[in-house]
């Protein structure tokens, strides 16, 4: 027996179905914790810890240390002001069926009130089970639901069985399907698929074991444990392993009650077949793990999850038919290869004037055309072979009409890197082909070669531009052409390769190659893209307000972009140290000056050294000149980046001491416009560098 | 080879099972389709009149582009399906699906049965439905659907559909890798027993040929034509209305835009058209159908 304290108890509730979509799975167990912690928390009834748990067919909560009782509530009632007459008073006590020792008198806001404090018992918490149980099963949402039989409920899959304990009790009470069906609570559950014993849970504490007793294991993790030890043990002695996929995994784990891991044989005359083909034909149908040798080399097995009660005679039948699978698959496979192989990439370009690559945007081939001409000035720009550049652009999506990627859509690019190679195209196009689609978003992996980056960087532009012009950007959650994912990959490649290109720049060529002369469409793909520069400079551990600091320049789009970079990593470097924190403080103090004198007019005024009274000024006065023309020489050098800030940074020195002696508020007009006209210059120019004054100290 | 895993006899046993569970034992429809789904004893039924409906049948489907001119080990442009509609869905239709398994000689207890999320969705016939394909030891033997619309309309109450790919389940149960081989009848060749490739390998050459290369597209286009407008015809009088003939117009729009589609001469923007255009039909069927259920 669990051991619950004298007031608390613990409960345990399974719902439990036919088969759920795997990857609803994880979703479902936090929904159920927030629902039910919702419930419990509206009607005052403290609890413990929660667990969740979820087998495709079962989802469960177990919760500890429920109060069995609901909290008592008070309900508190304003009567009448202290002073009231008497009808008014009686009228309050009549109406709440109260005595007059039942009020009290409590200090409000607006003056003395008499109350009527109202207790009311907390209920037992075993009587509100049943309403929070139906209210949690009626708020659940899932990505996708289904009706059945009468069913007005709704559910991922059939509900069939509702199993609620409480405090080691059966709870009475039911859900209702539709106006005549229900489900009444049960204290039973069903063990593995393969055998569907019927259990009874009379202890909640014995729930998950007497499952697993049944092949049932329960929790996800312990699932997704005994795949990988299992795995272990079988591959242990030998110098193969598992080509990781942490996605299959969580894939798999959705799909079985037992993991019970198993291996097969690939069939050796499909070893030819590129390892690409081979591992996207086992994961994509058939949920298959790929293993490689220690040379990163696939060898001809294959292992797999069978959701089964291990049994030598069943499991040898099992990889029997999976192998028999997987050849049928590979034949496929392998009938694609042969066909594509044998067919003219010609022929396929000639196919792709047929296929629309969105309506309004022309057909694949038009893109291709596109990307050829916008690749004419990257390809100066990456330094890379302007006819090499040309032609893998012209033969960059051939092979989406290809029977391979037909199949298998994923193979986009990989496909049309083998196929040219095969035709004896330069390695330097198929290279490129092949790594076009990378980097998917933000992540490391990049295209290998520079003409690879060249090649991902133009069509992203080109997709990008084109769902702008026919207004299909990108909004809230809805980004239906993964549009934010291209803009990453756009900025990833500038960053990496520190392409000297501006921002204003970088969709000039493709407008052009839409023929799109657009001025709020530029400026709106230039603003996107600054987002996303923004996100990847967060991204690596750039702090928000430098960022901010460099980017809301008014200059910056025009900006060459290692500069920007660069100079962002030059703040970075020096954001801790005293000197620059003190340069803030200084700063800011001169900029203050500046706006509580805002209203004067300095705008026609000169500035005139022979007004200057100290040395303070001139020496501000020769800083500022300095730095003037230093930045006309090099604030665009990205030589010189650091430089200039620390020649800004040592200006410290002199507004410091112009602090300590100068009284900018002068009662001579002239002398005040003078000495405001001088810190305004040293500020402007100040602030060609940075935004000082976004960065936080 | 044991008899009871041929073909025609795994035909046979699921006809006999599905029976003993009462389903009305139809056979196929006698025009072409492209899935069992198709047969108005599941399109048109599942909508009215009785909202108890329960039936089984065997369809060939046609397929142009599957097509391999008998090459393929596994793809055919003409297969057989088995199909099993039953409104409303029982609370044990899964379990009478494993048992139907039993009946054709494959124990579910000896092999990884498994329920894979597979939603289903016929833009042609405005239906959709949540389900699974249900995996035999990696291999996918059937498709499990519950209805949730056809025609666009709420299918109320929900039916459950299972639909056996019966080529599939054959070459699981016969432990066959090319569909040629499967063995049809239980005979042995000396006494004229006849393999699948017997029997379909030369369809399976000729239709490919006419598909791909032969058929004359812009007769097919006139073919469409006229169906469409037989169609709406068919139900232009409101008052008597004939949505079982209007509907087989359907069904011939349905396989011609298919031929179409094989010949490749529909553009990607044509092609959403003619969707369209045969779902307007099929749906303008089954709002008839309902209105006379409802009579």
């Amino acid at each position: 027996m669990s051991k619950n304290k004298g007031d608390k108890g613990n409960l345990l509730l399974e719902l439990f179905s036919e088969e759920i979509p795997a990857r609803m799975q994880t979703g479902s167990e936090k929904q159920l914790t927030n629902l039910f912690e919702k419930s419990l928390k509206n009607r005052d009834i403290g609890y413990g810890q929660i667990s969740t748990f979820c087998s495709p067919r079962h989802l469960s909560v177990i919760i500890k240390n429920i109060d069995l009782k609901q909290k008592n509530q008070i309900i508190e009632k304003r009567g009448p002001r202290l002073g009231s007459n008497e009808k008014a008073i009686h009228g309050f006590l009549k109406s709440n069926n109260i005595q007059e020792n039942d009020v009290v008198i409590k200090d409000t806001k607006n003056g003395k009130f008499y109350f009527y404090l109202n207790q009311i018992n907390g209920i037992n918490t075993s009587e509100v089970l049943p309403e929070i149980i139906n209210e949690i099963i009626n708020n659940f949402v899932w990505p996708k639901s289904q009706r059945w039989a009468y069913s007005e409920l709704k559910w991922a899959r059939p509900l069939r069985n509702i199993l609620l304990i409480f405090n080691n009790q059966p709870i009475e009470g039911k859900v209702a399907i539709d106006k005549n069906n229900f489900l009444n609570f049960s204290t039973y559950t069903f063990g593995h698929r393969n055998e569907n014993k019927k259990i009874e849970v009379e202890n909640i504490d014995e729930y998950e074991r007497l499952l697993e007793n049944n092949y049932l294991i329960l929790d996800r993790k312990k699932r997704k444990n005994k795949i990988i030890n299992d795995t272990k043990l079988l591959l242990k002695d030998k110098d193969i392993k598992l080509l990781d996929d942490d996605y299959l995994i969580e894939e798999v784990l959705g799909l079985v009650e037992f993991p019970n891991v198993l291996i097969g044989n690939i069939d050796k005359q499909f070893m030819n077949l590129p390892k690409e083909v081979l591992t996207t034909a086992m994961k994509v149908h058939q949920k298959y793990f790929s293993i490689i040798d220690d040379k990163n080399n696939l060898v001809p097995k294959f292992l797999f999850v069978s959701n089964t009660i291990p049994k030598k005679e069943r499991d040898k039948s099992i990889i029997e038919g999976n192998e028999r699978v997987l050849k049928a698959r590979l034949s496929d496979a392998d009938f694609f290869w042969k066909t594509d192989t044998s067919t003219k990439i010609e022929t396929f370009n000639e196919k792709l004037k047929k296929v629309l690559f969105y309506e309004g945007l022309g057909s694949l081939h038009d893109k291709t055309i596109r990307l050829s001409a916008v690749s004419i000035y990257f390809s100066s720009l990456f330094k890379v072979d302007v006819s090499l550049a040309r032609e893998a652009c012209i033969l960059s999506k051939f092979d989406l009409v290809s029977e391979m990627v037909g199949e298998f859509p994923e193979l986009q690019g990989i496909m049309g890197g083998y196929y040219t190679k095969l035709n004896g195209k330069p390695n330097e196009i198929s290279d490129a082909i092949f790594d076009q689609y990378k980097p998917k978003g933000i992540s490391n992996d990049m295209p290998k070669t520079k003409l690879g980056c060249m090649l991902s960087m133009v069509d992203n532009i080109d997709n990008l531009t084109g769902f702008f012009i026919i207004n299909k950007k990108p909004s809230g959650s809805k980004d239906p052409f993964a549009l934010r994912r291209a803009g990453y990959s756009i900025v990833q490649i500038l960053m990496k390769l520190k392409l000297n290109i501006s921002i204003n720049d970088l969709f000039t060529e493709a407008l052009k190659s839409y023929e799109n002369s657009s001025k709020i469409i530029k400026l709106d793909l230039i603003d996107f893209i600054i987002d996303k520069v923004k996100f990847i400079l967060k991204k690596q551990n750039f702090r928000d307000d430098i960022i901010e600091s460099v980017i809301s320049l008014k200059e910056s789009k025009n900006y060459l972009f290692p500069i920007l970079y660069e100079r962002v990593n030059c703040l970075n470097d020096i954001k801790d140290t005293n000197d620059f924190k003190t340069f803030l403080v200084n700063f800011k103090r001169l900029k203050n000056i500046i706006k509580s004198n805002k209203l004067l007019d300095i705008s026609n005024a000169k500035l005139d050294i022979h007004l200057f009274e100290s040395s303070e000024e001139q020496e501000i006065y020769d800083k500022s000149e300095n730095l003037d023309i230093n930045l006309k020489k090099y604030l665009t050098d990205l030589e010189h980046q650091g430089i200039i800030l620390k020649e800004v940074i040592n200006l410290n020195y002199v507004i410091h001491s112009f602090f300590e002696k100068i009284i900018v508020n002068h009662e001579d007009n002239k002398m005040k416009v003078n000495r405001i006209k001088l810190i305004t210059e040293l500020t402007e120019r100040v602030l060609k560098f940075s935004n000082f004054h976004h960065i936080e100290n | 080879m044991d008899k009871n895993k041929s073909f025609q006899n795994i035909i046979m046993n699921l006809q006999y099972y599905w029976m003993d569970q009462g389903c009305v034992l139809m056979q196929p429809y006698d025009t072409e389709v492209g899935a069992g789904t198709f047969h108005p004893a599941t399109v048109l039924r599942v909508l009215g009149p009785d909202p108890i409906w329960k039936a089984a049948y065997l369809q060939p489907c046609r397929r142009p582009t599957d097509g391999r001119y008998g090459e393929n080990p596994n793809r055919l442009q003409h297969y057989y399906q088995f199909q099993v509609i039953i409104q409303p869905s029982p609370d044990n239709i899964q379990n009478l699906y494993l048992e139907s398994l039993n009946a054709v000689g494959l124990n579910s207890k000896d092999h990884d049965i498994r329920f894979v999320e597979d939603d289903w969705e016929s833009p042609t016939l405005g239906a959709s439905g949540l389900g699974w394909e249900i995996w035999c030891d990696g291999m996918e033997i059937s498709q499990f659907t519950y209805f949730q619309q056809v025609g666009g309309i709420d299918v109320k109450p929900v039916a459950s559909e299972i639909t056996y790919g019966l080529e599939r389940l054959a070459m699981f149960i016969q432990k066959v890798e090319n569909v040629y081989h499967l063995d049809w009848d239980g005979l042995d060749k000396d006494k004229g027993g006849k393999t699948y490739g017997d029997i379909f390998l030369q369809q399976e050459k000729e239709f490919s040929i006419y598909n791909f290369e032969k058929s004359n597209s812009s007769v097919l286009i006139q073919h469409f034509n006229d169906a469409e407008k037989e169609c709406s015809f068919l139900l232009e009088d409101k008052i008597n209305p004939l949505p079982l003939p209007a509907y087989d117009q359907c069904i011939k729009a349905s396989h011609i835009f298919n031929l179409l589609d094989a010949r490749g001469v529909i553009s990607v923007s044509e092609r959403q058209a003619y969707i369209l255009r045969v779902r307007n039909m099929s749906r303008s069927c089954c709002l008839a159908w309902m209105d006379k259920s409802n009579v």
